[in-house]
C-alpha cells in the first residue's frame, strides 16, 4: 500500500510537466518550392505566396515540389527529402498560447549548411531559400496554424 | 465450615445484575433451587427492581423524544453521504496517510522537480527577441542572409551557395 500511495502521488506531481511536454503539437504546413529562371510559369498551388515571392526574389519560375501539413510533435524531426543530397528538417522545439519555435536544420550530404530557430506566430510565413536544386535553388517555406 | 446462604446472598445481586461467571452462576442456581429463604431474598430483588422501573417507565412514556431524534439525525445526515476527498482517501486506503511517512518520498520528488525545473521557469528572454522571428542561426559554411520586410508577413533566410556546391542533376 505504501509503495502504491507512493507512486501515485509521484505521478500525480509530475504529471503536469510530462503532459505539458509529451502532448504539445503544432499544425505546420511545409511547402518546398524550386525557384528557377528557367521559363516564366508559376505553379498554381502558390498563387497566394506569388506576391509575396515576386516582390522579394527575381526568379520568374515557381514550382511546387511538396506540401505538407503536419501536426509535429514538440522534439520529434520532420525530415523533407527536397533533393537526393539536400535534407530538410523541421523540429517544433516549444509551443506558447499564440506562437511556436521552430529548429529547421539545412544538410547537403554529411555537412551541416544551415542550422537555424525560427518563431512563428499564426499567419506569420518563414522562407528558408538557397540551397541549389536543379537549374534553380529551392525554398522552404513554413506557416504554422493555432 | 461457612454458610452456603451466607455465600449465596453475597453473589446474589451480582446473580440478579447478570455480573456473574459461569462458574458463579451455577453454584447459585444449584442453591435457589433448595433453598427457599434464598428463592424469597431473589423474589424481593425483582419487586424492588419492578417498584422503581414502574414510575421511570410511565415518565419515559410521557416524555416526546421525538425532537431529540431529529436533531441526532441532523448530525448523522452529513456523515452518510462521505465528501469526494474522503471517498477517495478511502478508496486509496489511506486514511491514515497523513500519519505515516508516505508523503516524504513525494515531497522530496516534488522538491526535485522544482528544483530541476525552476532555472527554466525562472530564466527570463531578453525583450527584443519577442518581435523576432528568427531566433538564431548559424552555418559554418556558408554566407546567410535575414531580411525582415516591414509590410510583409513574411521572414526571409537565404544562404549563399556556391555554384561549385551543386552536383549535377
Amino acid at each position: 500500500m505504501k509503495i502504491k500511495v507512493s507512486i501515485l502521488a509521484f505521478i500525480l506531481v509530475l504529471l503536469p510537466l510530462l503532459t505539458s511536454r509529451t502532448f504539445a503539437q503544432v499544425q505546420t504546413r511545409i511547402r518546398t518550392i524550386e525557384a528557377s529562371n528557367v521559363g516564366s510559369s508559376v505553379d498554381p498551388s502558390l498563387r497566394d505566396v506569388h506576391d509575396d515571392l515576386g516582390s522579394l526574389f527575381n526568379f520568374t519560375s515557381y514550382r511546387l515540389l511538396r506540401d505538407e501539413s503536419v501536426s509535429l510533435t514538440l522534439n520529434k524531426p520532420y525530415e523533407i527529402s527536397a533533393h537526393r543530397e539536400v535534407s530538410l528538417e523541421v523540429t517544433l522545439v516549444s509551443q506558447k498560447k499564440n506562437s511556436a519555435q521552430y529548429r529547421i536544420r539545412i544538410r547537403r550530404g554529411p555537412s551541416e549548411l544551415l542550422n537555424t530557430q525560427v518563431r512563428l506566430s499564426s499567419g506569420r510565413t518563414v522562407l528558408v531559400g538557397g540551397p541549389k536544386h536543379g537549374q534553380g535553388i529551392v525554398i522552404l517555406a513554413l506557416s504554422a496554424r493555432f | 465450615m461457612r454458610d452456603p446462604c451466607a455465600s449465596v446472598s453475597e453473589l446474589l445481586e451480582r446473580y440478579f445484575d447478570r455480573d456473574v461467571t459461569d462458574q458463579e452462576k451455577t453454584f447459585v442456581e444449584g442453591h435457589l433451587r433448595d433453598c427457599q429463604a434464598c428463592q424469597d431474598e431473589l423474589r424481593s430483588l425483582e419487586e424492588i427492581q419492578t417498584l422503581l422501573k414502574a414510575p421511570v417507565d410511565e415518565a419515559a412514556r410521557q416524555e416526546d423524544f421525538a425532537w431529540v431524534w431529529q436533531k441526532i439525525e441532523k448530525e448523522i445526515q452529513p456523515r452518510e453521504s462521505p465528501s469526494w476527498w474522503e471517498s477517495l482517501r478511502a478508496w486509496l486506503g489511506v486514511s491514515s496517510f497523513f500519519h505515516k511517512r508516505v508523503w516524504i518520498p513525494a515531497a522530496v520528488a516534488a522538491l526535485i522537480v522544482i528544483l530541476v525545473s525552476a532555472p527554466f521557469l525562472m530564466k527570463k528572454t531578453p525583450s527584443q527577441l519577442d518581435s523576432s522571428v528568427v531566433v538564431y542561426l548559424e552555418s559554418d559554411t556558408n554566407n546567410v542572409m535575414v531580411y525582415e520586410p516591414e509590410k510583409e508577413n513574411v521572414t526571409v533566410i537565404w544562404l549563399f551557395e556556391g555554384p561549385d556546391k551543386e552536383s549535377p542533376t
